[in-house]
């Protein structure tokens, strides 16, 4: 294969950007009057965030404070929980099934209880986002927590290590890449839960409603370009979430862990 | 202190088994001196590794009596340490931060730790490499990091569990001069296992050679060339004809296992 040179490397992922956008405009010129209402332009949802752009903000902060509080409380319980998953594997095997009843349940069936237990809004949309995360991440932590080199572990017995050094020096730090992933895969998770929990469980009062009340509406109204925008500003979200969990993980591993390991001087 | 003049570490009739396992040592007996260094040798399930356990405590014996420095081997970990095959570091620390390890976890204050650090690192010439991580070493560098973080506890006894065996010859050769150097620095007693007769000759004052089956001293060869040892050691015709020597005895022992 021939060498790429590195300006274009860097421009490769914007110039697709540019060509998906106009293969989207030259659909929309190839339909017919009475379907283009089917596929608004990329200049109609250009429009749109123009023209919603207070209420998209508005509902990017909220949806985006529901997922972050969810994702948190997500961070924290996981952990803890992992922690006492790693423990033995007799409390693996007595607490996994309950967990996965955890994951099983849909959402869309719970939405009323927790509307009645917590009331509708950012609580509501805070649970909901707390269980779509939670599972991924405590069996990833968990993994990560039981996997620790077993020559490791000998050499912290033999130290005479106490099991809580143990637990904080060794099994914590090299779960640490296993953490990482889980948290990835609940910060792509998190905006999702979020939208979908304010769609089913949010409260429009006040100005609270967040990306997934703005859903209802712009479908109900039948603004094609609107819900384009909605469905752009979660996925910028989304990014968001992965980008900062991205920095955190360099910032923790790159130092030391091999899936960084072309970073050497 | 009459405890001067008692052997360091003696076996007397020590048996092991696990559980209800098959008998892994039998009748082992045999006395260390202070400033011994003592190779342990012979075919694969003689029970080498086990002898290491033993004196470290970390097993019990199941017959037998093991007196380490004047006392039962629990109470003489902080005496000693151990040297596996694989370096054990941890990736996330810092080469300094792995020589403080032992330190840190027998609960020596903060403070003292980075000098005692530098001062071992320096024994095995890593000091410009004390902010490197693990995987930015060589095989043979992490090996030192690993007998670095040994000698930072000041240990009187040293276990040495085929320290070099996973390295190439040439990195072999001179880890075994450099352990050697450090030897005549500071005092310690070794215990080092082995598959290389050429290193046992080379490295230590007595080898012992066990055959297995269950595990037992088959006999003893003592290494009198003077220390310090150096290539020229290894070059000399007493050095090649005393490890064809044991050589012979360990191919008999292995004929003795068939």
């Amino acid at each position: 294969m021939r060498r790429v040179p590195g300006f274009l490397k860097k421009l490769l992922p914007a110039l697709t950007g540019v060509g998906m956008i106009f293969v989207w405009y030259c659909i929309c010129m190839g339909l017919s009057a009475d379907h283009r209402f089917l596929l608004p332009s990329p200049s109609e949802v250009a429009r749109a965030f123009v023209d919603k752009g207070p209420a998209l903000w508005g509902g990017a902060l909220t949806t985006g404070g529901g997922a972050l509080a969810g994702f948190g409380i997500s961070v924290t319980l996981s952990f803890i929980i992992a922690l006492i998953l790693s423990l033995s594997p007799l409390v693996r095997a007595s607490l996994y099934p309950y967990l996965m009843i955890l994951q099983m349940t849909p959402v869309i069936v719970i939405a009323p209880i927790l509307i009645l237990w917590v009331g509708p809004g950012f609580r509501s949309v805070t649970v909901i986002t707390f269980l779509i995360c939670f599972f991924p991440m405590v069996v990833n932590t968990t993994q990560g927590l039981i996997s620790t080199d077993r020559n490791l572990v000998d050499y912290f017995r033999m130290c005479k290590a106490s099991k809580w050094q143990e637990i904080w020096l060794l099994r914590v730090p090299s779960a640490l890449p296993y953490f990482f992933t889980g948290l990835r895969i609940g910060a792509t998770l998190a905006p999702i839960g979020a939208i979908v929990g304010d769609y089913i469980a949010g409260n429009s009062a006040g100005g609270q409603g967040g990306l997934g009340f703005l859903t209802i509406i712009y479908s109900s109204q039948f603004q094609m370009g609107a819900l384009f925008a909605t469905a752009i500003v979660g996925c910028a979200l989304g990014f968001v979430f992965v980008a900062a969990v991205v920095a955190l993980s360099w910032l923790s591993l790159h130092k030391w862990h091999e899936s960084f390991s072309r970073t050497d001087t | 202190m009459t405890s001067e003049i008692q052997p360091i570490v003696e076996f007397a009739g020590v048996d092991k088994r696990y559980g209800d396992g098959p008998l892994i040592l039998d009748n082992v007996s045999f006395k260390a001196e202070r400033g011994d260094f003592i190779s342990l040798i012979g075919p694969s399930g003689c029970g080498k590794s086990t002898v290491l356990k033993l004196i470290s405590g970390l097993n019990p014996n199941s017959a037998g009596k093991i007196v380490v420095d004047g006392a039962s081997p629990k109470g003489a970990v902080e005496k000693l340490s151990f040297v596996f095959q694989e370096p054990t570091l941890l990736p996330w620390h810092t080469v300094e931060k792995n020589v403080e390890l032992p330190m840190k976890l027998h609960g020596t204050a903060a403070a003292g730790r980075a000098e005692v650090a530098a001062r071992c690192l320096s024994l095995v010439g890593l000091s410009d490499r004390k902010d490197y991580y693990p995987r930015q070493l060589s095989g043979g560098q992490k090996m030192r990091v690993s007998i670095a973080r040994a000698l930072s506890v000041s240990p009187k006894i040293l276990l040495l569990d085929e320290p070099f065996g996973a390295l190439d010859e040439m990195t072999r050769d001179h880890l075994n001069e450099e352990l050697l150097a450090i030897r005549q620095q500071l005092a310690w007693t070794a215990f080092f296992v082995t598959h290389s007769v050429a290193e046992a000759v080379f490295l230590s004052n007595r080898i012992i050679v066990m055959s297995a089956n269950p595990g037992r001293i088959h006999s003893e060869v003592r290494v009198d060339f003077p220390y310090p040892r150096t290539e020229e050691t290894r070059q000399s015709p007493e050095y090649q004809k005393l490890v064809a020597e044991v050589s012979k005895i360990l191919r008999s022992v292995e004929r003795l296992k068939k």
